[in-house]
């Protein structure tokens, strides 16, 4: 230990422009501590840091920087943390003298940037602020936009819903979703914009509690929330003091029950954020008092309990990347959610997909979970429905409905004559975008007929050997003429489960999902450059590293 | 398989003259319609004619229609006439004419009509194109005709007053070649028109195909089986097209550049075509079925039968080849 504090020390005082103001020294916990000067301009002015180095240093602590600057009196300045902590990230390396010279230059970096520029990042910095328990226990609110604009002052009730409890870290949280807003008579002014889903939860999940907007965020010295109560005097109306003293004299037998007050706020001229508190019947932390024959509200002196709120709105959610406009934008239709199907749609809701229609006959059996979306745990159930759970619990965003599951077979084989199929193919130019993954060839005939807005065919060949993609007027002789004389479709050597003869194709879960990622991929690209879609194959290869080849007709 | 045979079948199964029954009731209301437009304009008119694929012998009978070309005296419509008069005269004609029997409609440069089904299921459709001569009485000679441009047609705005033409020009553009080589010309022709066919609305129109077709042959080798002629014209579009210089000059007007009817993206896009088609032919030849399909409904009954042959029947334990899987 000696020995690397020896090391450690020697090595930052002899980077440039830094010196040691105070030695360094081993802690309790073993951290090698100190204070430095890094001297930021020419005539020698300086800054001063607590140094922390941990002892895994040059590695890192979990996703963590083992080395930490503080400086408390730079907490006004960008990339600065409640306890002084400059937020720096910088390059790895396994070498102690290559990293402290890396992290200092990081430092030096911040200085220029955040202290002597005083840069602001265009993205809005979240308040800073630490989640605590209420009995132990985590709470946290999930918002989305709606079509409300709030302004100063507005308060009033909310309704929120429990979703899924979980693990926060070492503690139980119990997850909710915020579904509407009302005024204080109780009147919804706000939906929030979650799927129908989502915004028709049961009414035993429903709970409520109540909001206030601010104009400004709860904060001091610009990004350090305000911790307690009697700090938010004089940022919310004389109102909202007799709203909430009324909601407690009218609730005594809730005495001891929580109700969460969320706090909204503006963070750019169109969105806004909100901070949840959460309070107790009986326990409001507020008074009133007579002033000039008048009773007044006031927030008393306590610490505020901040709970976990996040912004869950559509542009958020799907910030970090999504499918082109143009397809989540589309109304989408899947036909058939067998392998293929069910990848198709679980990729298109992640990627953005608001509206979806799903049709398929058949049931998920146990042997279809291996190369699907589907889970073991829900039985043996009809696909549609298991998918449409699926769908759903990925993203608040997405109505998906189930087609009466004779649709197809009605219109198409059933009623086959030329009228009957422009009333399918009205019925099926509702949807901007059709997927079928039915592999049915009489379905895929009756459909090359019709014209409909974009059709696209997927199916692959036994072992996933290539995938065959569909997109053109002609696809049906085109893919035929695939199958049955461009390209191998080894059919002899299929997989023969026990029981009844009903042989099916050999492929994993990952030959499959590589081939419908890399179709739906090319699929995005083409339609995010306004281009029309060509018939593809992906060809694959196993002879030496595995390789994927699109041929495009 | 033999490419230059399959090719050859495509043509015989796409003529027209297959489509007997339609070519027929096509010949009879075109002969109605000249006759009524003759009888309405009577000294106005002189002798409405066939021109588009019919006249130049490159239909096919897939999505076929006539086209007819009106050519108006100076002055039938008054000395001060407009060319949009003529054209709403005419069109105002046909729609009351043909309204109760026919959707009429304003097209580019035409006035498009088609017939409802008869009981066969056949749709005749014509397409009537006004014109007028550039100065009184010298249409005879000179054959140049101003059309009115009812919305955009390539650098043409909408209500253009005047596009010049010389349909007679364009029709002489093939027919006057020699024999063997028109021969040719109205094969690779009628083959683009049958893979352009396979497309969602794709830009190109008949005209340019048969343009650069032609601009093909004048610039290119075009010569050997019929395969590979039709792959000498299908590089020519490929290498040329995107050029930025490359042009497609109306023989009925100079002015008229038919490159114009494409965007950027839409020549880049015709170029890609030309090379995926080039490159999966080349990669198995069996592809050249789906880019230049038969017209199923022509294939003779020999053709069939080996068309269907055992490729995986379905015989018991294994399905058949064509079991698409997923």
């Amino acid at each position: 230990m000696e020995d690397k504090l020896k090391k450690v020390q020697s090595i930052i005082s002899s980077l440039d422009k830094v010196l040691v103001e105070e030695p360094f020294v081993v802690d309790q916990d073993l951290n090698a501590v100190g204070k430095v000067k890094v001297i930021y301009n020419e005539i020698g002015d300086a800054l001063s840091f607590a140094v922390k180095v941990l002892p895994e240093y040059p590695l890192k602590r979990l996703n963590a920087e083992a080395i930490t600057f503080y400086n408390k009196e730079l907490i006004e300045y960008g990339h600065v943390m409640g306890d002084g902590s400059i937020c720096i990230h910088t390059a790895h390396s396994f070498d102690v003298k290559k990293k402290l010279e890396i992290d200092f230059s990081s430092l030096k970096r911040w200085i220029q940037r955040y202290f002597v520029n005083k840069e602001h990042d265009g993205h809005y910095e979240h308040i800073i602020m630490q989640p605590v328990k209420y009995k132990d226990e985590h709470h946290s609110f999930i918002f989305t936009d709606t079509e409300h604009t709030f302004q100063y002052g507005d308060f009033g009730f909310f309704d929120f819903a429990q979703i899924h409890s979980g693990l926060f870290y070492d503690t139980k949280i119990n997850n909710r979703i915020i579904l509407n807003f009302k005024d204080k008579y109780s009147k919804i002014i706000a939906s929030s914009k979650w799927s129908s889903t989502y915004a028709n939860l049961p009414s035993a999940n429903i709970q409520f509690g109540v909001y206030v907007f601010m104009e400004k965020p709860p904060v001091a010295q610009t990004r350090f929330i305000i911790n307690n109560w009697k700090d938010l005097q004089g940022k919310v109306p004389a109102e909202f003091f007799t709203f909430l003293h009324g909601l407690e004299r009218n609730n005594q037998k809730a005495i001891g029950a929580p109700i969460p007050l969320i706090i909204g706020y503006k963070i750019s001229e169109t969105e806004i954020h909100w901070q949840a508190a959460m309070l107790e019947f009986g326990r409001f932390p507020i008074r009133h008092e007579k002033i000039n024959q008048m009773w007044r509200g006031f927030f008393i002196d306590q610490k505020i309990d901040w709970m976990i709120t996040r912004n869950s709105s559509y542009e958020y959610f799907f910030g970090r990347g999504k499918f082109t406009d143009e397809i989540t934008n589309a109304k989408i239709l899947i036909i058939g959610t067998g392998a293929i199907g069910s990848m198709v749609a679980t990729t298109l809701v992640r990627g953005g997909c608001k509206n979806i229609h799903v049709i398929d006959h058949d049931v998920k059996e146990p042997e279809n979970v291996c190369r699907s979306e589907y889970a073991f745990s829900n039985g043996i159930t009809n696909k549609v429905n298991e998918l449409n759970e699926i769908l759903t619990s990925i993203s608040p965003f997405v109505e998906v409905q189930i087609m009466d599951d004779q649709f197809f077979h009605v219109h198409t084989k059933v009623f086959n004559r030329p009228q009957d199929l422009k009333g399918l193919e009205k019925a099926l130019n509702k949807y901007d975008l059709i997927f079928d993954c039915s592999t049915d060839n009489d379905l895929m005939y009756i459909l090359s007929q019709l014209s409909l807005r974009q059709l696209i065919t997927l199916s692959i060949t036994n072992n996933a050997q290539a995938l065959v993609c569909g997109t053109e007027p002609s696809h049906y002789s085109w893919i035929m003429n695939q199958y049955e004389n461009v390209l191998q479709n080894d059919i002899d050597d299929v997989y023969n489960p026990t029981g009844c003869w009903n042989p099916t194709f050999k492929a994993s879960y990952n030959d499959i999902a590589v081939l419908v990622q890399y179709a739906l991929k090319n699929i995005n690209v083409k339609m995010g450059l306004q281009k029309e879609l060509r018939n593809f194959v992906l060809l694959t290869n196993e002879n030496d590293a595995f390789s994927i080849k699109l041929e495009e007709f | 398989m033999d490419k230059s045979s399959h090719l050859d079948s495509v043509i015989k199964t796409h003529q027209i003259t297959k489509e007997e029954q339609l070519l027929k009731k096509h010949k009879e209301k075109n002969k109605e319609v000249k006759e009524a437009l003759e009888k309405k304009y009577e000294e106005s008119i002189y002798s409405p004619f066939n021109s588009g694929s019919y006249a130049k012998n490159t239909a096919v009978n897939i999505k076929f229609d006539f086209d007819m070309v009106c050519p108006f005296k100076r002055n039938a419509f008054g000395s001060n006439g407009t060319l949009k008069q003529m054209y709403e005269d005419v069109f105002d004609f046909l729609y009351d004419k043909y309204k109760d029997e026919a959707s009429v409609r304003k097209q580019k440069v035409s006035i498009g009509i088609e017939f409802f089904a008869d009981e066969d299921g056949d749709v005749v459709k014509i397409d009537v194109v006004p014109g007028r001569e550039l100065s009184q009485d010298k249409y005879k000679d000179d054959e140049n005709l101003n059309l009115y441009v009812y919305y955009k047609y390539g650098n043409f705005d909408q209500g253009s007053e005047r596009i010049k033409t010389n349909v007679e020009a364009q029709i002489k553009n093939i027919k006057d070649r020699a024999t063997k080589e028109k021969d040719s010309i109205r094969k690779i022709i009628r083959l683009l028109k049958v893979w352009k066919n396979t497309k969602y609305n794709y830009p190109t129109k008949s005209f340019f195909l048969e343009l650069i077709t032609i601009k093909a042959f004048d610039n290119k080798d075009v010569s050997g089986n019929l395969w590979s002629k039709l792959e000498t014209v299908l590089e020519y579009i490929r290498d040329e097209v995107t050029g930025e210089s490359f042009s497609l000059k109306d023989p009925g007007n100079s002015s008229n550049d038919l490159i114009d009817t494409l965007t950027v993206s839409e020549r880049q896009t015709l170029s890609n075509d030309m090379k995926n088609m080039l490159e999966r032919i080349e990669d198995n030849d069996e592809n050249i079925k789906t880019y230049f399909p038969e017209n199923p409904k022509f294939i003779e009954e020999e053709e069939s039968d080996n068309k269907y042959k055992n490729k995986g029947n379905g015989f018991y334990s294994t399905p058949p080849k064509t079991e698409r899987f997923g």
